[in-house]
């Protein structure tokens, strides 16, 4: 599952064993060509990786904390710790191997 | 939003031929490039070498292109492509207007990009680098930038930068007037040597800029798709005109010397029917 986070607050993202982190906007093309992708991601890893669609201009904290300066940005946690960061769209295969090595 | 079969980017002799191929293999077909087709071939003054056209300029070969995809009913999308995205099956293409395009698959024929990289731009691309006004603008709200731009036209992402950063340096990489006012937009006239995390360094300067939006005719091809093989410039493919990636062809200047138009066709008509062969074993699956 998906989960929307709103008032810079990534909850349970922190204490999970693996979360991924989709930095987005609105207005942004590949962050739109991207989102189906992460949604079959989402499904796919299911009760093993937690997803969050961050909105960067909802969340700005958060997207300060990380240092996000070009969307997309995706930023696996292991731990509450970043574990792997990319940034700019990547295919689906080169999502899931970024998942599985971090 | 509508689906192409082929996305080609790029209007030399390559794109050309391919996109014409392609129509008369009944695909459809979005042609991507410049007004006036190719402003590298209007500037050749002589060709001697294209069967038929004995003695002919590159500008009377761009106009006798033109009239061929006018006669096919083929327009040309006027747009930039600074990133293709392979979204497995189909990909996306971004345009620098902003717009997104949709094709089964992409042809490359965009041409041999020259310009080498900035130090810096590289390791920065995507975390303070950028090569697309439109689509980063809005995280540099109230910013410095910097923009460096290889032709006129970028003047405009600049202006449209200005609205949106607080400061905006434009630092022109080609000769002339630069025709852009604005309280916060300051034009500078020297070299960039250098980008830094959070700098950018010329050769008799130092400006603190959040973001360098570098902006060239096109994107070199390493840079456009994720995962694309290439050689130095060039985009590696096989004698089918096949990239390493399923769905991606490329032809003409991109894929190697000898840079001649003559090649440059050919391959784009290789190129189409690699393409169509694609399609239907794709759609067949």
């Amino acid at each position: 599952m998906l989960n929307t986070v709103a008032n810079n607050d990534l909850g349970a993202a922190r204490t999970a064993a693996k979360a991924f982190i989709d930095f987005n906007a609105t207005w942004c093309g590949p962050c739109r060509m991207l989102a189906p992708i992460v949604d079959e991601l989402a499904d796919e890893y299911d009760g093993q990786v937690e997803f969050y669609s961050v909105d960067v201009d909802e969340n700005p904290d958060l997207a300060a904390e990380f240092g996000v300066m070009s969307i997309p940005t995706l930023v696996v946690l292991k731990g509450g710790q970043e574990a792997a960061k990319q940034v700019g769209f990547i295919p689906k295969d080169a999502l899931k191997a970024l998942i599985d090595r971090a | 939003m509508s689906v192409y079969d082929i996305a080609v980017i790029g209007t030399g002799p390559g794109g050309i031929s391919a996109a014409v191929t392609a129509a008369v293999r009944n695909k459809s077909v979005l042609l991507i490039g410049e007004k006036g087709l190719s402003s590298k071939m209007r500037k050749a003054k002589e060709i001697l070498n294209y069967p038929g056209f004995p003695r002919t300029s590159g500008g009377e070969l761009a106009d006798r292109f033109q009239a061929h995809l006018d006669s096919m009913g083929i327009p040309v999308t006027e747009d930039r492509i600074t990133a293709v995205y392979d979204m497995g099956g189909t990909f996306g293409l971004q345009g620098r207007s902003g717009e997104m395009y949709t094709a089964r698959s992409v042809i490359l024929a965009m041409g041999v990009v020259s310009a080498a990289s900035i130090p810096g731009e590289d390791e920065l691309l995507g975390s303070g680098v950028s090569y697309c006004a439109t689509c980063d603008a809005p995280l540099y709200r109230g910013k410095t930038v910097a923009v460096i731009g290889y032709s006129p036209d970028e003047e405009a992402e600049g202006a449209f930068l200005s609205e949106v950063a607080s400061k905006v340096y434009y630092l022109p990489m080609y000769k002339g007037d630069v025709s852009l006012d604005g309280d916060n937009i300051e034009v500078i006239h020297s070299r960039p040597v250098r980008i830094e995390r959070g700098r950018l360094v010329t050769d008799d300067a130092e400006y603190e800029a959040d973001g360098v939006f570098v902006l060239r005719e096109s994107v070199a091809p390493a840079k456009l798709i994720y995962g694309l093989e290439t050689d130095g410039a060039h985009v590696v493919t096989d004698r089918q005109m096949q990239t390493n990636l399923k769905g991606v062809f490329a032809c003409g200047d991109i894929t190697g010397r000898p840079y001649q138009y003559i090649k440059a066709a050919g391959e784009g008509n290789v190129c189409a029917l690699s393409c169509v062969k694609y399609l239907d074993e794709t759609q067949k699956m």
